[in-house]
C-alpha cells in the first residue's frame, strides 16, 4: 500500500505554515506517531527554508514541487526546484556544538537538525535546471498504515 | 489564528515576551526586531516565555543565539522559561541548555534575575 500527494509553492518563507500543515497531514495517513512526524515535519521546513534562502536567494517568482509518497514502513519527501547549483546536504559536516555556543555563532543548525531526523537524504540533479532533494524516513518496524486509507491525490498550488 | 504573536510585559527592570504560534523563518524576523527593539532602548534582562509557542524551526533558535552575547556583554541575559517538552526537545538535541536558562516557571527565570 502506498500513496503520493503533492504541492507546488512559490518560493517564499510565507508559505513555510501551509507546506508543514501539508506534509503533517499527509504522513498522519502513514500510522507514524506523533512524535516522529513532528521530526518529519521539522526537517521539511528545515529542507525548504534552505531552498528559498540559498537555491533561489528568496526570490518568489521561483517554485518548489513538494511530494509526499508514503508506504508501509517509509515516507518519502521530495522537493523539486530549479537551481542551477546541485547542494549535497551529505557533503556538510556537523558542527562541533561545543565550539558554536562559545563563538555564538548563528545558522548552519538546518542539516544537522534533518541529519539527525531522517533516515537518509538524497541529492539529485535531474537535468542542468530541476534538483530534486530527497528526505526519507523508514520505520523499524512496519506500521499500522490504514488498508482502506485514500489520500487526496493531486496537485494544490498555494501563491 | 495568527500565525505568529509577541506579547510584551515588564517585572521591573526585566522585559518578558510571551510568544505565541509558530516561530520559523518568516515568523522569527519579528522576535529580532523586538529583542533589537529592547536592546537599543538598554533593556538587556529578557525572558521569554514558551508557554504558547506551538513550533519551532532552527531560525527561531538562530535569534537567541543572535542577541545571548549582547545582553550578557551588559550584565543581562535571555532566560528561557514555559516550554513545551516537543520545543524543549529540539533545543536540548543541539544541545542549548549549554549555553541557555531555561526554566519550567517564569517567576523561576524572573527569581534568577532578582538574585544576581
Amino acid at each position: 500500500m502506498s500513496d503520493n500527494v503533492k504541492i507546488l509553492i512559490s518560493s517564499s518563507t510565507k508559505n513555510l505554515s501551509t507546506v508543514r500543515k501539508f506534509v503533517e497531514e499527509s504522513a498522519e495517513h502513514s500510522g507514524l506517531d506523533q512524535a516522529t512526524i513532528n521530526q518529519i515535519v521539522l526537517s521539511v521546513d528545515e529542507a525548504c527554508t534552505n531552498i528559498i534562502k540559498h537555491a533561489h536567494k528568496y526570490n518568489e517568482a521561483n517554485t518548489i514541487e513538494i511530494e509526499v509518497e508514503t508506504e508501509n514502513n517509509q515516507i518519502k519527501i521530495t522537493f523539486n526546484y530549479k537551481s542551477g547549483n546541485t547542494f549535497d546536504p551529505n557533503d556538510a559536516s556537523n558542527p562541533d556544538m561545543t565550539e558554536y555556543f562559545k563563538n555564538f555563532r548563528v545558522g548552519g543548525l538546518g542539516i544537522p537538525i534533518m541529519k539527525k531526523f531522517m533516515s537518509k537524504i538524497i541529492a539529485q540533479h535531474k537535468n542542468p535546471d530541476i534538483n530534486s532533494l530527497i528526505l526519507i524516513k523508514s520505520l523499524d518496524k512496519p506500521s499500522s498504515f490504514p488498508a482502506g486509507a485514500k489520500q487526496f491525490r493531486g496537485t494544490i498550488v498555494f501563491r | 489564528m495568527e500565525e505568529f504573536s509577541i506579547t510584551k510585559k515588564s517585572s521591573g527592570d526585566i522585559e518578558i515576551l510571551n510568544l505565541e504560534g509558530f516561530l520559523d523563518a518568516h515568523t522569527s524576523v519579528e522576535l529580532e526586531k523586538e529583542l533589537e527593539s529592547l536592546l537599543a532602548s538598554n533593556k538587556f534582562k529578557i525572558i521569554v516565555n514558551f508557554k504558547k509557542l506551538t513550533y519551532i524551526s532552527s531560525a527561531g533558535l538562530g535569534v537567541f543565539m543572535a542577541y545571548i552575547e549582547n545582553t550578557r556583554d551588559n550584565k543581562g541575559d535571555i532566560k528561557l522559561c514555559e516550554m513545551s517538552e516537543k520545543i524543549f526537545n529540539i533545543f536540548d538535541m543541539l544541545g542549548f541548555p549549554i549555553l541557555f536558562e531555561i526554566y519550567n516557571e517564569e517567576n523561576t527565570a524572573v527569581e534568577k534575575f532578582s538574585n544576581n
